[in-house]
């Protein structure tokens, strides 16, 4: 009886159908990318020259920052980016059934120090309060909803980094000590009474005997220090490749140390909880927050060629790449301009500029899968898996307040290596497949099930993801704690290059200090600085 | 011989009912087994195959009964009758008599599918001298499809809520045996042989029809240590699995095989849950909120206050307020609350619900499933009741589901200390339902609230609470009296961890 086949029909009909996994290398566009190192035909058609206030290159945190200053001192500004897409990398996606990142994803509580991400947080809601020791208050719902982080060691997840009850004695008998050793650390003071270790690292002291560590890798300070265990090694590991893209031996301790060592604020709400703070989107709600506020007029696909003095003040030169419309040259005058740009391309842009640092950067992979998969009660925001080559990846959804089996998962990697520029190349050659293919294989020891869960799996590959302070990095400038701000005359720079360290903090008080200082050339009576 | 051609509508009718019982059997066979052992896919994935297997065997087989095709039909529909008519009430019995259950279900499932398996090429050839066989195989196996149909869309739709897993197989049997009686009349055969064989019909008839009557006995034997009862209803919903068993004397509910209630005594936690809250809050409510309590027994708790003008009962699982509102014995339990035209149901999370709800209630009724993971601890933390305090005013009132003040205590006053976090001024309370223990409350308003001393009910109204009663549910013995807790917050969710750990504690 062959109709017991119809059976099968219903069951199989419930099944999840099997799917074939579509999706694209997305984002930076290589070719316009490098369109001002490899040289644009300066005859191209001219558009009519336009004037602004203050042009500002880039529309990443620094440039999204400058923005946000300028504006509240009654100053317009017009971002040129290069990309598409706003916020650099912090930029983010909102395809999908969640918005999600396409880089930096979250913010550490900020610490006292540094006072223009807390005036940000504060104007969003998200600073709600001061308790009364005066530390900061946030609403709880934007905090991350525990449990906020898991690890896939030996076989199965963990709750927190920390897998104890795998680890061997040795392993955790190593971990005690290294966090005691950090909770010292993160109480140092130096002979100059300033934090041995702050955000932003501007804020740190300069006491000999600390900025030392800026010449030993994270390898060689864990090696004297007698951290040997493969977990702890991993674990420190993770950090600085999540912070810097940089694998022990290509990092200073000095740096990585700010990891651990540097964020001291805990109140009421943080002690026993997570004190990230994020968003689906991740620090895209922060540049979005600062571009919508400021007013900003903003073009993209817009290659700026060149910064030059004006008897009036600065005319920047762009070619204006506008998909599907003919590339023109295009003419803008403004009163000053704030380069909002790594330091490699300000040369380029600022030929002759003055004080402009160029860092060796670390290549990432960032991919967003858009999956269907069972609701499960106790999933975390970040799921690590120990010794993979990614970090893991983070769930956008995780912060909704219902269950859904549909969500974006945003996987990370970053290429830790010294050989950066070769790295750099082997990714850009890579195409989609194989990218995509990287990814599942990464991930397949905790989720061999995913290539038939996710239906769409995007991949952004950055180049130039963020610098990375080698060993000795604090000495590749004269003023490695007060960096240069304008470069030319009214010229201003703005960009986590100019102190080394990629974080939120830096890059948007660096945003804030050129716009600053690009006031005080126009004269403008701004108010008490935001720094 | 009469007419080639003519094939009479009730051997059809025949044939489409051997089809549905065939394919009733192997569901049976397949629910059973994803009920018991877990798993669905495997389990009907395996029932599946196993079935067409021996459904395979029986074909072949056929070939070799070569004489008295009507005789052989027959014996096989009574011994199919027989088979897959027991095929529940003996599984349900292997289940809890013996470790056996596997390996029974795998036999059975090979039996009726092998029995199957000879019924149509036997079938074919009883009636091949009637019809060419081009006809006859065209006829046959299309009204075998049928009867597929049919049976997939009846067991899910009718007979599974309607009668039950045991009731369906013996209903089968006795259609079954039914088949074979009216092929003794359709297809030509020996005078005396007929005799026999409808007497055979006719002891199979009985025997089916005895089990349906014996039903409610047999039953209780067979599924007793079945979540402790015979299993009423049960689905699996986006969310959880949901199970409702029924025995003569007591419902009960089971989300992923956590007991909700039992209507032995639902009556104690669900007055407790309504009444002293509506005592404290002073005036009778006129909006209320219900967050979870998709079983609308709180709604029903809520309805005999006649001034209530509009509740809304929030639950995240549209499967379990279905079940509240379709199947009868559950609707006979909540008085048919949730059909009220003053109840409004909304299927969402009921964070979510808070975040974007702008009305206010006199009275907010919060009974969520105890904190034992992160997606529901979101609902026992300081920013949901802070937007739960916005909803209800200072002037109005809620009462909380906070967990067994004894068996985990620091849960019960962690809950606690989070609620008053939140701004609310608390009154906590229990009391004892037997089939959880003793359970607790957690009463929450503004600061004018006191302790209830009267109940705002005509006396006698309820089963368990009475005005004298009520001065006792606020007193906590020294065992569960109030301990140092510290504020469960989104970012820690430290109650999950201290509630597991209670938990387990007592399970050891």
């Amino acid at each position: 009886m062959l109709s017991a086949l119809g059976l099968g029909w219903l069951v199989d009909a419930s099944l999840p159908a099997r799917r074939t996994l579509e999706g694209a290398v997305v984002g930076a566009d290589l070719r316009l990318g490098h369109a001002l190192r490899d040289g644009v035909d300066r005859e191209l058609p001219r558009a009519a020259p336009e004037r602004a206030e203050v042009v500002i290159v880039g529309s990443g945190v620094s440039g999204a920052s400058a923005a946000w200053r300028l504006a509240a001192s009654g100053v317009g500004a017009e971002l040129l980016e290069l990309e598409p897409f706003a916020g650099g990398t912090s930029a983010w996606g909102e395809d999908g059934v969640v918005a999600h990142p396409w880089g930096a994803h979250y913010l550490p509580v900020p610490e006292p120090t540094a006072r223009a991400p807390l005036r940000l947080l504060a104007e969003l809601g998200v600073l709600t309060g001061w308790d009364a020791a005066g530390r900061a208050l946030y609403d709880e719902t934007r905090l991350c909803h525990a449990p906020e982080e898991r690890l896939f060691h030996r076989g199965r997840w963990h709750r927190g980094l920390e897998s104890g009850d795998v680890l061997s004695a040795a392993e955790k008998d190593e971990l005690a000590r290294f966090h005691e050793r950090m909770s010292v650390f993160s109480g140092a003071v130096g002979a100059d009474g300033r934090p041995a270790f702050a955000i932003p690292c501007a804020e740190s002291s300069r006491d000999a005997a600390w900025l030392a560590l800026d010449e030993l890798t994270m390898d060689a300070w864990l090696a004297r220090e007698g951290f040997t265990t493969s977990y702890l090694r991993w674990y420190v590991e993770y950090a600085t490749r999540d912070d810097f893209g940089a694998d022990l031996t290509d990092v200073s301790a000095w740096a990585a140390l700010h990891y651990f060592a540097s964020r001291r604020q805990r109140t009421e709400q943080t002690l026993r909880g997570s004190r990230y703070l994020v968003w689906p989107e991740g620090n895209g709600r922060l540049v979005r927050h600062m571009l919508e506020r400021s007013g900003a007029r903003r073009r993209h696909r817009h290659v700026v060629l060149g910064v030059e003095a004006t008897r009036t003040g600065v005319a920047v030169e762009a070619l204006d790449a506008t998909v599907g419309e003919a590339p023109v040259l295009r003419r803008i005058e403004a009163r000053a301009a704030i380069l909002a740009v790594p330091g490699f391309i300000a040369a380029r842009i600022a030929r002759g500029a003055r004080g402009l640092i160029a860092r060796p950067a670390s290549p990432w992979l960032v991919a967003n899968l858009h999956v269907t998969r069972p609701v499960e009660a106790d999933r975390a925001w970040d799921s690590v898996l120990y010794e993979a080559l990614g970090l893991g990846y983070v769930d956008a959804g995780h912060q909704r307040m219902g269950l859904s089996e549909q969500t974006v998962l945003t996987y990370f990697r970053a290429y830790g290596g010294a050989e950066m520029a070769a790295t750099r190349g082997q990714l850009a050659a890579r195409r989609w497949g194989e990218l995509a293919a990287d990814v599942l294989v990464d991930l397949a020891a905790a989720h061999p099930e995913l290539g038939e869960q996710t239906s769409r799996l995007d991949c952004m590959v950055w180049g130039h993801a963020m610098p990375r302070p080698r060993p000795g990095f604090l000495r590749a400038t004269t003023q490695p704690f007060e960096p240069a701000v304008l470069i030319a005359d009214q010229v201003a720079w703005a960009h986590v290059d100019q102190t080394g360290l990629a974080l939120f903090e830096e890059a948007n008080t660096h945003g804030v200090r050129a716009a600053e200082a690009v006031l005080a050339q126009l004269g403008v009576a701004a108010s008490d600085s935001w720094i | 011989m009469s007419d080639r051609r003519f094939v009479s509508p009730t051997l059809l009718a025949c044939v489409v009912v051997i089809a549905t019982s065939g394919i009733v059997y192997e569901l049976v066979a397949g629910t059973l087994a994803s009920y018991v052992l877990g798993d669905s896919v495997a389990q009907f994935s395996f029932v599946i195959g196993l079935y067409l297997f021996a459904m395979g065997i029986g074909s072949y087989l056929s070939k070799f009964i070569e004489h008295a095709l009507l005789e052989r039909f027959v014996e096989i529909e009574l011994a199919l009758a027989i088979v897959g008519g027991f095929s529940a009430p003996i599984l349900f019995l292997m289940y809890t008599a013996s470790g056996a259950f596997r390996a029974t279900l795998y036999l059975v499932v090979l039996v009726i599918g092998a029995l199957v398996g000879v019924e149509i090429p036997l079938l074919i050839r009883l009636l091949q001298f009637r019809l060419d066989l081009k006809e006859l195989v065209a006829r046959v196996l299309a009204l075998d499809y049928v009867g597929a149909l049919f049976a997939s869309l009846l067991f899910p739709l009718l007979l599974v809520p309607r009668l039950g897993l045991q009731r369906t197989s013996m209903a089968f049997g006795i259609l079954n045996a039914l088949v074979a009686l009216a092929s003794t009349f359709l297809l030509p055969t020996a005078h005396e042989k007929k005799w026999r064989l409808r007497f055979s019909c006719a002891v199979t008839v009985a025997a089916l029809s005895l089990g349906m009557v014996m039903f409610e006995r047999f039953a209780l034997r067979g599924e007793a240590t079945f979540l402790g009862a015979p299993i009423a209803y049960a689905t699996q919903s986006h969310y959880q699995r949901i199970v409702l068993t029924r025995s003569p004397r007591t419902t009960r509910l089971f989300l992923n095989g956590n007991l909700q209630f039992s209507s032995d005594d639902e009556h104690r936690y669900h007055e407790v849950l309504v009444h002293p809250a509506v005592a404290a809050l002073g005036r009778e409510p006129k909006s209320v909120l219900i967050l979870g309590g998709g079983d609308g027994l709180g709604a029903r708790e809520v309805l005999r206050y006649p001034n209530v003008e509009r509740i809304v009962l929030v639950d995240l699982d549209p499967e379990v307020t279905k079940i509240f509102r379709e199947v009868p014995v559950a609707r006979e339990l909540n008085r048919d609350s949730l059909h009220d035209a003053r109840v409004t149901i909304k299927n969402e999370d009921a964070f979510g619900f808070l975040e974007t709800c702008t009305d206010s209630f006199d009275l907010a009724v919060v009974d969520f499933p105890d904190p034992g993971n992160y997606a529901v601890g979101k609902l026992y933390t300081l920013s949901f009741y802070e937007r739960l305090r916005e909803r209800v005013g200072p002037r109005g009132v809620a009462i909380v589901q906070a967990t067994s003040p004894y068996f985990a205590r620091e849960s019960f006053w962690t809950i606690a200390a989070t609620i008053e976090a939140a701004g609310f001024r608390t009154l906590p309370l229990h009391v004892h339902v037997p089939s959880f223990g003793e359970w607790g409350f957690v009463l929450a308003g503004g600061e004018g609230m006191g302790a209830p001393r009267a109940l705002a009910l005509p006396r006698e109204t309820l089963r368990f609470l009475s005005d004298d009663g009520l001065p006792g549910l606020f007193l906590f013995p020294r065992d569960m009296a109030p301990m140092p807790a510290s504020v469960n917050r989104l970012n820690d969710q430290k109650l999950v961890s201290i509630y597991t750990s209670e938990w387990a504690d007592w399970q050891r």
